[in-house]
């Protein structure tokens, strides 16, 4: 699904003409857990019809969870009616909640708190009205547990594997991520995050095609595209993916709510930004082996560099 | 997963939970727990008597240990159920005997593969990917994951 936006909105990711791994989170400016862009509809669509087709890949809760997932409703819903009340509302009555979703002409009766007023689970029926994927991790015995989660756009990594995983066993695949301590540092960031205190991040990787839901059970099907880059289509074919990562304290249950919004854009369209480009090139050009590696460009590098070594050339004969 | 049950103290009951072969694995504890008048309970494990054991197992109340002797093949089917009612790792003891293996969750079906503990690639029974079998484990599967092989 390609960047339809102003190309100014485009979460780009890098700052600096070298990327290496961190802890790259920044305090929210405005802390809001979701954002409605211009593909609300089509990814709405695409959502829905993954939840309904592949539930056990796309979502999954340890029963633990409930409680957390009702505070991620009251808190998403709290974002969507103050950042877009024209788009979304709430009336409630105690604990009896009506939430409109006006853009999808959309109209939900339930009891807060009450599990058997809604026809699935707190966390699965909030999770259709937004973009974002959400994750909730449970706080306990000073480690952080994936208690549950909705999934549709992963880069690459299997929900269904990792639930009820611990915080480092999660990212126990990258490469250098424990060697470097980097697993521990991060670890100890979250545990310390406080609530009203957002926090946030990019992470980003390239990937061959424009799909969205790049999850690990599906890898037969997208992965195999990475053979087919050569500089001539690498500017169509091949995409940057742009995570927006935040991450919000649940106070109720010491918990943490980490919402995924992904972004792609092609590097057709990354290449006309002048400064991108220049930067982009430099960073794939001295990206080390580990991170090529697991961040699956090995197949295509050159063909990418090629590409862009090409866009830098016409610039400067232009 | 140890092969010697050790008696942990101070909890309020003591479950064990075994086949035949369990029986002379769990004595020494038992007869302690036994000895010191402990509130315990045998959950003799058969084909009749496994389908009742997690509403058993659920039953019970905080502070109860719990004491697991199966063949390999079957533990982890255990320890996934007991996991899901929630017995955490410092309230329970699982201990395996007979043939090892690992089990292999495909990353395309999520079935679980049995496989020798050796093996580094094997074809999912049920959906016949090839599988990679990785160092990534997941407690709650009992597995590890299977990625689509390179090769």
């Amino acid at each position: 699904m390609k960047w339809t936006g102003n190309l100014a909105h485009f979460p780009y990711p890098f700052k600096h003409s070298t990327y290496r791994y961190s802890n790259n989170s920044i305090p929210m400016k405005q802390p809001l857990s979701i954002e409605v862009t211009p593909s609300y509809n089509n990814e709405m669509l695409l959502k829905r019809k993954l939840l309904s087709d592949h539930p056990e890949r796309c979502y999954q809760s340890l029963p633990h969870s409930i409680t957390g997932q009702w505070e991620i409703v009251e808190l998403v819903i709290d974002h969507l009616v103050s950042q877009y009340p024209k788009d979304f509302s709430v009336e409630k009555e105690n604990t009896s909640w009506i939430f409109f979703n006006k853009i999808l002409d959309e109209k939900v009766e339930f009891i807060f708190g009450d599990e058997n007023s809604l026809s699935c689970e707190p966390l699965f029926f909030i999770s259709q009205h937004v973009q974002e994927d959400l994750i909730y991790m449970r706080q306990r015995d000073d480690n952080l547990y994936l208690d549950a989660g909705q999934l549709c756009f992963p880069a690459n990594w299997s929900l269904a594997f990792n639930i009820g995983m611990k915080f480092k066993n999660i990212h126990h695949p990258i490469p250098g991520f424990k060697e470097e301590g980097l697993d521990q540092r991060i670890l100890q960031f979250l545990m310390r995050l406080e609530a009203g205190t957002p926090w946030e991040r990019l992470n980003w990787s390239l990937m061959a095609g424009d799909r969205l839901d790049t999850s690990l059970e599906t890898f037969d099907q997208w992965g195999k595209l990475r053979k087919h880059v050569t500089s001539d289509n690498a500017g169509e074919l091949v995409h940057i993916r742009v995570e927006v990562q935040k991450l919000f304290r649940l106070p109720r249950t010491n918990s943490i709510l980490f919402s995924i919004h992904t972004h792609l854009l092609s590097l057709e369209q990354l290449s006309t930004n002048r400064e991108w480009l220049q930067q982009f090139y430099e960073i794939m050009s001295e990206l080390p082996a580990h991170i090529v590696e697991y961040k699956g460009i090995s197949a295509y590098k050159k063909a990418v560099l090629e590409y862009l070594e090409g866009q830098l050339q016409q610039l400067k004969t232009l | 997963m140890s092969m010697d049950a050790v008696f942990i103290e101070g909890k309020r009951k003591y479950i064990f939970c075994s086949d035949e072969h369990g029986l002379r694995v769990l004595s020494s504890v038992f007869e302690h727990v036994r000895k010191e008048k402990l509130a315990y309970e045998w959950y003799h494990l058969s084909t009749k008597t496994r389908p009742f054991l997690e509403d058993f197992l659920r039953k019970q109340k905080m502070g109860t240990f719990l004491y697991v002797v199966l063949p390999y093949s079957e533990l982890h089917i255990v320890q996934t159920m007991t996991a899901r009612i929630g017995f955490s790792s410092d309230e329970s003891q699982f201990i395996g005997y007979g043939e090892k293996w690992i089990s292999v969750f495909c990353c395309r079906c999520h079935e679980l593969n049995r496989a020798e503990e050796q093996l580094t690639e094997l074809t999912c029974i049920q959906c016949e990917l090839k599988l990679e079998v990785s160092d990534h484990y997941s407690e709650l599967h009992h597995a590890f994951l299977g990625y689509p092989a390179t090769s």
